[in-house]
């Protein structure tokens, strides 16, 4: 177990600089990307812009521009180009309401997949498959913000139903941040049950036809305890290994259309309002931390797949 | 018989208030007004903040030295004082103004204001810089070198703590100058106030209200500053409402419905209403809808340096043949076709007709034969333009246009951030894209000095993108020419130059105008419509806002 934690976190360590050397040196190949003269504005003259330039340390080599900005990252100092506010407060704000769409939706597509994905896979070929096949094509193919205007127009505007966008926090009123959070999380939950009862169905359906669960049927345990005890536990890995990806994703401002419909100010909305400014510091530590999420909950999979078939080792 | 009268009293207040409720035109004092923003401010501090959604809330809380009236239409435009006694007194060669502090001047800190807290404000201004520093580094004395850090204050200003008198020596003579103080930018900050942008605690300024409560690119709030009470400067309201809340969402379609539903007071005129539900606007928001002209032109522009723009045929075709309908139907509706450089709230637009015909009859017959003529038919364009809606649609439109009347055009759409510093960039020598000018003031200087003047092509960050450097338009508005010293007060003395300018301008088809942005004024039910204004200068005026 010590060893697979180390050599995650060394891999995490790794990735996150492969990640944000290349993030950084794609903003140093953009055409006209550079960053004092979107600082500067329209009308700045040469003299502002070799002082912006200057002041931002724009003007020494690349190599040390890099290790200055990482340098500021991790000690809490870094800010927007553009703005001049404090990237990791920024972060801060916004990593509660991020975190809250990511749990919230993430419970709701994960349940409601793995539903779905068994009604379909045991009802296979029947009208409840049928039904529920052309319901998750119609959640793959409709994106958050599509759906999100529609859901904020006809619910929102016109039924009054839910709010028109906006983040309460959950401390500061639960009811408040449960009725702000709904509309957001069904909509982003939208597309991944389609997704995921598409998948865990395939899976199912494999699964059923394996010997191991024909050798339970013929040992005459319940048809209800095959299901859960020797096909689904199977069946649910892909599902716990793509489930952790996503999550993670969402965690590291992977939301960014759902967040920016729903005015939700989370990780993603602020990437997105950032990748608009081509603001160099903001998209790389949002990239880092998606980077990092990344890593760290594939690291948990792992630790689930053990835990749902022990012949999985961590050490494998 | 004390019981009596006292009763008597009471009714009469009653009678008195009962029948003032009744005019029903009453509107209270105090409350608070929620204003929706799609785009966040660059800036809240005034030594960083440039754009209208910075300008709004701090011209409530900065008012510089000069300012302008608190009125709707192109009155705003006129320039009143702020914190000076009086407009700025200019010496006879244009190169020295001279103006005084308002005595017992308080910052909502408590501090008094001094003379030198105006240079400080400058000085802090040039040091962050502010995006529109140039117009203090090209005009004041000594202030390039201070930029620089080759000196250690602006030789050119002088401030006497114990007059409150402000001294100003230009380089040369800059009729605009007073617009430029009127810049919350310049407005004065307490000595100390650091040398950098400060987004989340600006500094304390002078003015009704002070901003407050900021969380970056979500919300602030602009609430009363208590020391205004003392001021009382002439022409500047101290607002109605007791606070305003800013809130920042991207997603302006909400924003739009928020405001139609009145959960919102206030929809940002710069954002754009979604045309999904513009159609169902003014029915919905009858009385508290309307689209408000504001100085703002929209062209293409033409590299008079480069085919086959080099050619004054084949910008004269494109002028005869573009259809201004066409794209301001792609603008929802939210542009008035015009050929002349300068809006109609600029002194020196045009009152005669366009020169190639009415811009709203496009003669592609016409345009096609003057490209023909002009021997540059078949010669390759590329066409710059912005990924964001609608000026993409303008440019797929312009794109198709110019192939249609013979030239062979391909568009360039580039990312919003870095089109502006690309298509500036003298080495690209860009042939013809999308422009925009939006006023930094309302003079006709600031859009001649800045798209047309000869001196104004530069090698980075150019805004005469058609690198127009024509002798005629050069003697009046370059540095030295002789509308570019005509005093902002004096303005109208020249507006029939200006005109005539304006008019030599679009008849050597310089720059392919197609219209003026009209903005949307969409208030909620809560708020005194007419009351509220959509200021040319400031955009939304805060320190009107009344609750009904």
């Amino acid at each position: 177990m010590r060893r697979f934690v180390v050599r995650r976190l060394a891999a995490a360590v790794g990735v996150l600089f492969v990640i944000s050397v290349l993030t950084f040196l794609i903003f140093q190949t953009i055409p006209n990307g550079d960053p004092a003269l979107r600082i500067g504005g329209r009308l700045a003259t040469a003299q502002e812009i070799a002082q912006i330039r200057h002041e931002w340390g724009f003007d020494r080599p690349i190599y040390v521009q890099y290790f200055r900005t990482m340098e500021k990252i991790f000690n809490g100092t870094v800010v927007s180009y553009t703005q001049g506010v404090n990237v990791l407060d920024q972060i801060r704000h916004g990593l509660p309401a991020t975190l809250s769409l990511a749990v919230g939706a993430g419970f709701i597509w994960l349940m409601l997949g793995i539903l779905f994905g068994v009604i379909t896979a045991i009802k296979a070929g029947r009208f409840a498959d049928r039904a529920l096949t052309v319901l998750a094509f119609i959640g793959v193919s409709s994106p958050p913000f599509f759906l999100g205007a529609l859901v904020i127009y006809y619910l929102g505007y016109k039924a009054g139903v839910v709010p028109l966008g906006g983040y309460v926090p959950l401390g500061q009123d639960p009811a408040q941040w449960f009725s702000h959070l709904i509309a957001p999380w069904l909509v982003l939950s939208v597309l991944f049950i389609g997704i995921y009862s598409r998948v865990l169905r395939s899976t199912l359906l494999d699964t059923l036809g394996e010997d191991y669960v024909r050798t339970a049927r013929a040992k005459g345990i319940s048809e209800r305890r095959v299901l859960a005890r020797h096909v689904l536990r199977n069946s649910l890995i892909p599902i716990i290994s793509l489930w952790g990806l996503d999550f993670a994703q969402i965690i590291g401002g992977g939301a960014i259309l759902t967040e920016s419909v729903f005015s939700l100010h989370g990780v993603g909305q602020f990437a997105a309002e950032s990748i608009g400014r081509l603001d160099l510091p903001p998209i790389l530590v949002v990239t880092m931390l998606t980077a990092f999420a990344v890593v760290l909950l594939s690291a948990v999979v792992d630790i689930l797949y053990a835990v749902l078939d022990p012949r999985i080792r961590l050490s494998g | 018989m004390r019981k009596l009268r006292l009763v008597g009293t009471l009714g009469s207040i009653l009678v008195l208030a009962l029948s003032v409720s009744a005019c029903g035109k009453s509107t209270k004092v105090g409350g608070t007004v929620t204003v929706l923003f799609g785009t966040a401010p660059d800036s809240l501090d005034p030594g960083m903040a440039y754009t209208t959604q910075a300008l709004e809330p701090d011209q409530t809380a900065y008012i510089p030295m000069t300012t302008y009236a608190h009125v709707a239409g192109v009155e705003g435009g006129k320039l009143i004082p702020g914190l000076a006694t009086a407009l700025p007194t200019i010496s006879a060669d244009g190169k020295t103004y001279t103006m005084t502090m308002r005595p017992g001047l308080v910052f909502s800190n408590g501090r008094p204001v001094k003379a030198s807290n105006f240079t400080y404000g400058i000085e802090r201004a040039l040091k962050i810089p502010w995006g529109g520093s140039s117009f203090i580094t090209a005009n004041i004395v000594g202030a390039e070198a201070y930029a620089s850090g080759k000196a250690k204050t602006i030789s050119g200003i002088t401030a006497n703590d114990a007059t409150g008198q402000i001294t100003i020596k230009l380089i040369a003579p800059y009729g605009a100058f007073d617009n430029v103080l009127a810049f919350p930018s310049f407005a004065p900050v307490p000595k100390g106030t650091p040398f950098k942008n400060e987004p989340t605690n600006p500094p304390p300024g002078v003015g009704p209200y002070k901003i407050t409560r900021i969380v970056p690119n979500v919300s602030y709030q602009v609430v009363r500053n208590p020391y205004w009470a003392k001021e009382a400067i002439p022409g500047i309201p101290s607002g109605s409402v007791d606070r305003v809340i800013a809130k920042i969402s991207s997603n302006t379609t909400a924003n739009a419905l928020s405001v139609l539903g009145n959960s919102a007071d206030v929809f940002d005129f710069a954002d754009t209403i979604p045309p999904s539900i513009l159609s169902q606007v003014p029915s919905r928001a009858s009385g508290r809808y309307e689209k408000v002209i504001k100085n703002s032109t929209y062209y293409f522009f033409l590299n008079t340096k480069t085919k086959p723009f080099s050619s004054e045929l084949a910008r004269q075709a494109v002028i005869v043949g573009l259809d201004r309908n066409a794209i301001a139907r792609l603008g929802s509706g939210f542009f008035t076709p015009a050929c002349y450089l300068l809006p109609p709230g600029i002194v020196g637009h045009p009152t005669s007709p366009c020169p190639y015909g009415d811009p709203t009859k496009p003669d592609l017959a016409k345009a096609k034969a003057l490209v023909k003529q002009s021997g540059m038919a078949g010669t390759p364009v590329t066409v710059w333009g912005e990924m964001r809606s609608p000026r993409r649609q303008f440019v797929d439109y312009y794109t198709s246009f110019l192939n249609q009347i013979g030239f062979k055009a391909t568009e360039k759409i580039i990312a919003d951030a870095t089109y502006f510093p690309t298509i500036g960039n003298l080495k690209l020598n860009p042939q013809t894209g999308f422009a925009d000018w939006n006023e930094d003031f309302p003079n006709p200087i600031d859009f001649y000095g800045i798209l047309i003047a000869g001196d104004a092509i530069l090698p980075t960050n150019n805004q005469n993108f058609s690198q127009v450097n024509d002798p005629v338009i050069n003697a009046k508005v370059n540095m030295l020419g002789s509308l570019y010293k005509v005093p902002t007060s004096s303005l109208k003395s020249v507006e029939s130059q200006w005109q005539a300018l304006d008019e030599y301008n679009a008849k050597k088809a310089y720059t392919a105008v197609y219209g003026y942005a009209s903005f949307p004024k969409l208030t909620s039910n809560r708020l005194d419509f007419n009351a509220a204004t959509l200021h040319t200068v400031f955009g939304w005026d805060w320190l009107t806002f009344k609750l009904k």
